[in-house]
């Protein structure tokens, strides 16, 4: 078959009942892409010696080096069978897990699937998920087994052994989609049951009868099943480039021995054998002994054909099969020292696999047209919503999904699954044609002129004429100019959308919405009736209107321009970059729903963080990740708080092509991927009653404990005094203030009320800010009942004698005032106006005043919440209340103006300063005690040499938070993963080895109702995380994936600076308990990283330093 | 050279000397090398790792022990190992190799956390993260000095970045309220020293929200307690004006 031209493509578009659009799925390695090039290779595009070596439509360098497809291509296909003529668009897809997305992105644009299975490997992992694909899709499957050649070569089994594989491959397959078959069917049964309940409890009927049955006794499903005599299996080995269903051998041997074609079919596969000496088929021939009729009739000959190919190399032999076959083989394959090269020749025309797979695609696989209304209604409802209760006008759309008619009045739909960069130079638009003979011509004269410019130029320049010379150089420069922008724009990567038309005729030039994931068809019902996209319509949120500026045919690697595309094609669309992110819908009529997002089976989990190699490149590395994340269905994209750029990947596979694509595609630049940093929170804990090693600790330890105490009380520098009881108190270095302060740790609730009602603090936060100004902020009447009802939660959390009025007294929360810790004021006669008072507005109770300095005792808490002492991470879940704050200064005013223009004429001089100082505090006990507050900011100012007073008292704050929180006992809290674990029952174990391994833990196990899957819960620190889900993946060959979403900070409950202290826990831990102490591992990790200083030894073992230099 | 020629002056290697010189004389000790420090910082507790032996000499290269007189005379007391961590916690020592490039290391950490920390990116106003930081100090050859602090050095090493990636520190957002009579004059005064102005009201007081660099805030501060005597407040809103949460890249 000679090469389809592309007008008769475009011939064949418009005739929908003979479209097919299918695509291949399978297991990665089962041969998808080799079937392909076969495929292609009927269509002569590329050389059929080739088919299967080229893996034509594996376009990427890195799928055709490591063999393996990683992302959907297109091509479209002609085919003639019995007068009819198809065009079949064939979507390749990758089968390696990591890429299912693509898997998603194809098999939603088709309306059939072509199953493959190793004939060797049978249902692998991926094949489950690729059946279970299509059918949550509702796309028909065909079943191709490919790979026979593998049986006969490297199996060596007998064509009796070969039959009764193949007999339970097919078994296999068939048991999966029975098992989706019967989940289905459960599934509905469950509803069903559920409404009749509801419909029960409404009537009030007390006898309920449960029906047992099921359902499944009712519910037909033969038609769901392979089987070779329905003809939608093929037997193949795509290398080797022959096929063939039962249906050609049953209409050759019905001529050859006088049975008729259609009993021959039914007993060709199965329990038949063929009576030699009655001619006759009879039932039973495993029982009997005898060979079935598909052993005898088909896999003998295909069995003798490679034993005499081949096994023996029997020229003779061959000869005479190949007359036999009725069969022209070239004298060159005759000759060939490869046996396979002849074998291909043979087979290739004796049972060519594009005939046999491409006639049961037509033949078994529905056209666009015959689109099921089951399947459009689940396309068209979108999330939990239920068809019906989608406006009126889109329900009719339905129907012209049903008709699939390509009317000029049909509603345009189409729906975009993907997004994928094309070079520029690819796009047919710049691709480089043959010149016709008039631009030859130009040309030609072009350079002639050029030429003779030159020539004149030369002559010229021997005659002193400056002027001339100009001319031809700037030509050059402006040339040079004008390719320099060329290849600007060649740079520029290009999107095409992939996309199929499902109703109506899409057009170069056309106006059309572009509708987004999340768009809503019951705002478009507001608008104009009979509006068009061609009008200026009032914004709609995630809708656009935009033109369709090109149109493509694709052709796997290449693309061909269109005018326009038909109902029930496969195309691209390109220039719609600035519209569509990743999926979407387009359609000339705003009534239609947004298509239902695709199931994608992997999700997201590998993360890493991406940076440039060079800092100043990182414009390009953010443009070139935002160009990634379009192009890809499956990565994600995020820059984090800390400013590090995550990208979110499927799989190490996965991973590796995104790194690739960023690298040489999209950013250009040289990048590097790492650990993403882990965040961690400190707390402190009450003093743990039990021991490391479970023991109780008696008064006995207790008096060890309160002895360490007092020790380390000696590392405390000059000033801070801390008691047995926690509290610590703190002077500033000027000796004017001091503070007292104590840590306590948080209920668990309270930590987790304050961290859910970030907003709501913030919103009081601002409140209190503006009263202090003497204003008021305007807060609606259903925030102020949220914050009554938080203030009512956080009081019945804090019970007890300790928080007895503690709500009341909160003075801020931290850090950045909307945290969750605490500032408790404690201070013995000091009110001051509460964090509530937006509550109270309306009460007008005494104004309470706010001291001096209230500010900066705040801020020193924000600071020391910001970074706690023991790797600077910020705290969680403590609060600091202020026990004691005494001030002993206070200037009168007038004086205080004259020394603030002395200390800035004559800065460093100290001495000066200090004399004012004292002045000050000779006054201080004169002052009233009731000062305004501007008259404690010139207080305040008074600038001795320890810098402004405010700041020193941050700063003493902030160190007094610091020591009170380091004199209890600290924890570090590890961020947890939640982590859900779709596992069969044989991985079960490695799954539980893989998480106890990483310090996981497991919640609950579940099995999922009507499959063999269970269903694992389990948390799992954030810091293990790293290769987690490729760990799994690899342990338990690809059965179980996880899937990771934070879910909350958990305390690590071990003491990061714990030592052994009894008798027991040396015994235990040894001596220096460095094994087992996660904690300590994590911090020392972290301080590591921010160049903290580590409590470790640089060299461990001081002896056995290398000691000796040589023989000197 | 021959095969094995037997040396007849035997080298110390491994062996680190800490010296101090009290009451006019000279004392030595024989340490273990890259252990004197981790001593000194409290890391390393056992003492029979860090000394060779317990002895208290003149000269360690030399093998002259320190006379018992003398030692009682400087250390007040016989006892070799009280004398030894005398000398260990005061004494002066060459540091070795491991100990400056661990040390060295430290700061460089400590100083790209600082620098990071400080700065944003001014197109996005995020962070950059630490080890971009890092990379970004090897790439301008930037040394750490030993004996400035990492504060300073930060600060410096701020300075020379910006010439290579876009970077610069993060603003400090203020508040600063003020009165009428002032508010005009002081305006004009404090316009330089102003990166951006958020918000300004000005009916019956001069009400700002500004961005500044935070080298200015000194500046800032101390000009206004001057000029409004007092009678102007001037409050910190955030000390680094940053992008907070994730976001997503679209």
């Amino acid at each position: 078959m000679g090469h389809t031209s592309l007008e008769k493509i475009i011939a064949l578009q418009k005739k929908t009942p003979h479209i097919r659009n299918l695509c291949i799925l399978a297991h990665v390695d089962h041969g998808k892409t080799t079937l392909a090039d076969c495929l292609v290779a009927s269509n002569g595009i590329i050389s059929s010696r080739l088919a299967g070596k080229l893996r034509y439509l594996d376009s990427r360098e890195d799928e055709q080096i490591r063999g393996i497809t990683m992302k959907s291509s297109a091509i479209s296909l002609h085919y003639t069978t019995g007068g009819n003529e198809y065009l079949i668009n064939l979507i390749d897809s990758p089968g390696h897990v990591d890429f299912s997305s693509e898997v998603s992105t194809a098999v939603r644009l088709c309306d059939g699937a072509i199953v493959v299975v190793d004939a060797v490997e049978g249902v692998c992992p991926q094949t489950q998920v690729v059946l279970r694909q299509a059918w949550l899709e509702n796309i028909r499957p065909v079943l191709v087994i490919n790979k026979i050649d593998r049986l006969i070569v490297e199996l060596k089994l007998t064509s009796q052994e070969a039959y009764t594989h193949l007999q339970k491959i097919l078994e296999q397959v068939n048991a999966v989609t029975g098992s989706l078959f019967t989940s289905k069917v459960l599934e509905e049964r469950a509803e069903k049951d559920a409404e009749a309940q509801s419909s029960c409890t409404e009537n009030g009927s007390g006898d309920q009868v449960y029906d047992w049955s099921a359902g499944l006794e009712e519910t037909d499903d033969s038609d769901l099943y392979f089987s070779p005599d329905r003809g939608n299996v093929v037997f193949a080995s795509a290398i080797d480039g022959w096929g063939f269903s039962i249906h050609q051998f049953a209409e050759m041997y019905s001529q050859k021995m006088g049975i008729r074609s259609s009993v021959l079919l039914k007993t060709l596969w199965g329990d038949f054998y063929l009576n030699a000496k009655a001619k006759k088929i009879m039932k039973g021939a495993q029982s009997k002994g005898k060979k079935p009729l598909f052993v005898q009739l088909v896999l003998d000959n295909i069995w003798s054909m490679y034993d005499a190919v081949v096994t023996r190399r029997d020229k003779e032999k061959v000869e005479k099969m190949v007359t036999s076959l009725g069969l022209k083989v070239m004298s060159r394959d005759l000759r060939h020292s490869d046996p396979k090269v002849l074998l291909s020749a043979i087979c290739s025309q004796w049972l060519p696999v594009s005939q046999a797979v491409l006639s049961m695609v037509c033949e078994k696989l529905p056209s666009p047209a015959e689109i099921s209304a089951e399947r459009v209604e689940k396309l068209m409802s979108v999330g939990a919503r239920r068809f019906d209760s989608l406006p009126e006008q889109t329900q009719e759309l339905k129907k012209a999904f049903l008709d699939c008619s390509a009317d000029e009045t049909a509603p345009v739909i189409v729906f975009v699954s993907k997004m994928f960069a094309v070079d520029s130079k690819a796009l047919p638009q710049n691709k480089q044609r043959p010149l016709t003979q008039e631009e030859i011509a130009q040309r030609r004269e072009q350079a002639r002129q050029r030429h003779a410019e030159r020539q004149a130029a030369n002559q010229s320049a021997e005659s002193p004429g400056a002027g001339c010379i100009a001319t031809p150089i700037n030509r050059c420069i402006t040339e040079a100019l004008s390719v320099k922008t060329a290849v600007e724009e060649d740079n520029k990567e290009h999107f095409v959308a992939f996309a199929r038309v499902y109703s109506g005729v899409l057009r170069k030039g056309q106006k059309v919405f572009v509708l987004g994931p999340k768009y809503d068809p019951s705002l478009a019902l507001r608008l104009p009736e009979g509006c068009s996209a061609a009008d200026v319509l009032p914004s709609v949120p995630h809708m656009a209107c935009c033109t369709v500026d090109s149109l493509y045919l694709l052709m796997g690697r290449e693309l061909e321009e269109l005018d326009e595309v038909p109902t029930g094609n496969v195309l691209g669309i390109g220039g719609m970059e600035e519209f569509i992110l990743k999926s979407a819908t387009i359609s000339t009529s705003p009534s239609c729903p947004p298509f239902t997002p695709l199931n994608f089976e992997a999700t997201p989990i590998v993360r890493v963080a991406v940076e440039p190699k060079h800092p100043s490149e990182m414009p390009k590395l953010v443009r070139g990740m935002r160009l990634l994340n379009q192009a890809d269905p499956c990565a994600e994209v995020l820059i984090q708080e800390t400013g590090e750029h995550v990208l979110v990947t499927a799989g190490e596979v996965h991973l590796q092509r995104c790194l690739d694509d960023l690298r040489e595609r999209f950013a250009k630049i040289e990048i590097s991927a790492s650990k993403p940093i882990i965040p961690f929170r400190e707390t402190v804990i009450r003093p743990p009653k039990v021991d490391m090693v479970n023991e109780d600790m008696g008064k006995q330890q207790k008096v060890a404990v309160i002895h360490q105490v007092k020790e380390e009380q000696t590392k405390y520098p000059e000033g801070v005094q801390v008691d047995s009881t926690g509290l610590v108190t703190l002077t500033t270095p000027n000796k004017m203030a001091t503070v007292g302060v104590r840590a306590i740790p948080l209920p668990e609730e309270v930590t987790r009320l304050l961290e859910d009602n970030v907003e709501l603090i913030r919103t009081m936060e601002q409140f209190s800010l503006f009263a202090w100004e003497d204003k008021t902020l305007d807060i609606n009447q259903k925030i102020l009942e949220n914050i009554q009802e938080f203030k009512v939660k956080l009081e019945s959390n804090l019970q007890g004698r300790k928080w007895r009025g503690a709500v009341e007294r909160i003075w801020a929360f931290g850090p950045r005032r909307c945290g969750p810790n605490i500032l408790l004021n404690s201070v013995e006669g000091y009110r001051r106006p509460s964090v509530w008072q937006c509550l109270e507005r309306e009460k007008e109770t005494e104004k309470a005043e706010i001291r001096d300095f209230d500010n900066s005792i705040a801020s020193g808490f924000q600071l020391a919440t910001l970074s706690g002492p023991m790797c600077e991470e910020p705290l969680m879940g403590v609060c600091f209340s202020v026990e004691t704050w005494d001030m002993k200064l206070s200037a009168p005013l007038a004086q205080q103006d004259s020394i603030d223009e002395d200390s800035q004429t004559a800065e460093p001089n100290i001495d000066n300063q200090n004399e004012s100082s004292d002045t000050h505090e000779t006054n201080a006990s004169s002052a009233s005690s009731n000062r305004s507050r501007s008259g404690a900011e010139a207080a305040g100012s008074s600038v001795d040499c320890y810098g402004p007073f405010s700041g020193q008292l941050i700063a003493a704050m902030k160190e007094a938070c610091r020591y009170a929180f380091q004199a209890k006992p600290q924890r570090l809290m590890a961020a947890m993963y939640t982590c859900e674990i779709m596992a069969t029952a044989e991985v079960l174990g490695r799954v539980y080895a893989v998480l106890s391994k990483r310090e996981g833990r497991v919640l609950q196990e579940e099995m999922k109702e009507g499959t063999d899957m269970f269903i694992i819960k389990a948390v799992l620190p954030v810091a293990e995380s790293f290769g987690f889900a490729d760990e799994i993946r690899k342990r338990t060959s690809g059965l179980a994936s996880p899937q990771l979403v934070f879910s909350h900070w958990e305390v690590i409950s071990s003491d990061p600076f714990w030592v052994p202290t009894t008798e027991e826990e040396y015994l235990h831990f040894g001596e220096k308990a460095d094994s087992s102490n996660q904690a300590l591992k994590y911090m020392n990790a972290v301080r590591r990283r921010k160049g903290l200083y580590v409590e470790e030894k640089i060299v461990e073992h001081a002896e056995k330093q290398r000691t000796l230099s040589k023989n000197k | 050279m021959s095969i094995f020629t037997p040396t007849n002056q035997i080298r110390l290697t491994n062996v680190a000397v800490v010296r101090m010189k009290k009451a006019g004389k000279r004392f030595e000790i024989a340490c273990y090398k890259n252990k004197v420090m981790s001593w000194r910082s409290g890391a390393e507790k056992d003492l029979d790792e860090v000394l060779q032996t317990h002895t208290v000499f003149v000269n360690v290269s030399k093998g002259q022990v320190a006379k018992r007189d003398d030692l009682s005379s400087a250390f007040g007391t016989e006892d070799l190992t009280e004398a030894c961590t005398q000398i260990l916690a005061k004494g002066e020592l060459q540091v070795s190799d491991r100990e400056r490039q661990s040390q060295l290391e430290h700061m460089f950490r400590d100083i790209a956390t600082i620098v990071a920390e400080k700065c944003v990116n001014p197109e996005t106003k995020r962070p950059y993260t630490v080890i971009l930081i890092e990379r970004a100090m090897k790439d301008i050859h930037f040394s750490v000095k030993a004996n400035k602090s990492t504060k300073q050095q930060a600060l410096e090493v701020i300075k020379q970045l910006q010439q290579s990636i876009q970077i610069q520190r993060a603003h400090m957002r203020l508040r600063f309220v003020l009165p009428a009579r002032d508010g005009k004059r002081l305006k004009e005064k404090l316009r330089p020293l102003i990166k951006t102005v958020e918000n300004e009201d000005f009916t019956e007081q001069l009400e700002m929200v500004c961005l500044i660099d935070p080298g200015c805030f000194r500046d800032i501060d101390e000009l206004i307690r001057c000029e409004t005597k007092g009678k102007g407040t001037l409050e910190v809103l955030s000390l680094k004006d940053v992008e907070e949460g994730d976001e997503k890249l679209e």
